[in-house]
């Protein structure tokens, strides 16, 4: 068997995946803290106020992340959700179900950042505006998905169920994504391209690119965070777990 | 203007928010390791105390 597809059916296994877990969520953490944190210096140190919206434009360095945060945490638990229910992984189950608090948290921080952003910039904390509605949305679909699976005692039949609801709810991600071109919104229209040509001066980019690993490399840290502690939860009555919780000499 | 104040707003949410997300699945892990250390003291004191009398 090729050693990646020998690793992949290895991390299969709870007290693998606890292993690699345990080792690799600290580095995913302490990587995405240092890169923030240069995107973070940049962003409120060294890049120069937007001539039009002064300095309040910084808060787009923390808006964006998350945002695009928000709908790749969904996506991912989609997926996870869609090989969970094809193919019966239980790992993906977890990963699947540990998406839903990280992208509710990153939903949460959009909605938060870009409603204080909106205040001096258009004069209001909150409008029913096609991209600020959608991405409401988006935060309850999360709660949806984190409700029913903690609302079924059986883990396998709750995963399914909630991975189900994402799965769905996917449809919603292009809706966001391209609100701003079908509708007449109040919210700006896509300025930072990942490919194509972005609005924005090139000064200005470095910090938003660092922001936007240092969320990546986050959510991977807090992914497998969470993922831990379910397949603990889990595998609770199982010999492995009693011996890791084991007091050490 | 300067909108420093909407500034330090937005990142403070930023930093409660992600200091949540730190915490909360830490908190988590520790509390299924704890439970599987008390189940694991519980069914070392149930395996001990089985027959009291046949040690007599």
């Amino acid at each position: 068997m090729h050693p990646v597809v020998r690793w992949f059916h290895q991390l299969g296994s709870p007290p693998y995946f606890e292993r690699f877990a345990a080792r690799w969520a600290p580095i995913a953490y302490i990587a995405g803290l240092l890169v923030m944190a240069y995107g973070l210096y940049g962003a409120l140190f060294v890049v120069p106020a937007d001539y039009q919206q002064g300095d309040s434009f910084r808060i787009l360095y923390i808006h964006v992340p998350s945002a695009w945060m928000s709908m790749a945490a969904f996506a991912l638990m989609a997926l996870y959700a869609a090989i969970a229910l094809i193919w019966r992984i239980k790992l993906c189950e977890i990963l699947a179900m540990a998406c839903a608090p990280v992208g509710a948290a990153f939903t949460l921080i959009t909605l938060a950042t870009g409603s204080i952003w909106g205040k001096p910039m258009w004069g209001t904390w909150w409008d029913w505006d096609p991209r600020l509605t959608t991405e409401l949305i988006l935060l309850f679909l999360y709660l949806g998905v984190i409700g029913l699976y903690n609302a079924i005692d059986d883990r396998r039949n709750a995963s399914r169920a909630a991975g189900l609801l994402a799965i769905v709810g996917v449809a919603l991600l292009p809706v966001i994504h391209y609100s701003v071109t079908w509708w007449n919104s109040l919210h700006q229209g896509q300025t930072i391209s990942l490919f194509g040509t972005s609005h924005m001066d090139p000064s200005m980019l470095p910090p938003l690119w660092a922001m936007v690993i240092g969320t990546h490399l986050w959510f991977v840290g807090s992914l497998l965070a969470r993922a831990r502690a379910d397949n603990l939860r889990r595998e609770s009555g199982k010999d492995w777990v009693a011996r890791l919780a084991e007091p050490r000499a | 203007m300067s909108y420093q104040n909407y500034v330090i707003a937005a990142y403070c949410v930023f930093a409660v928010v992600m200091l949540w997300d730190f915490v909360a699945p830490r908190l988590q892990v520790r509390q299924q390791l704890r439970a599987a250390r008390l189940r694991a003291t519980r069914a070392g004191r149930n395996t001990t105390n089985e027959f009291p009398l046949s040690r007599e």
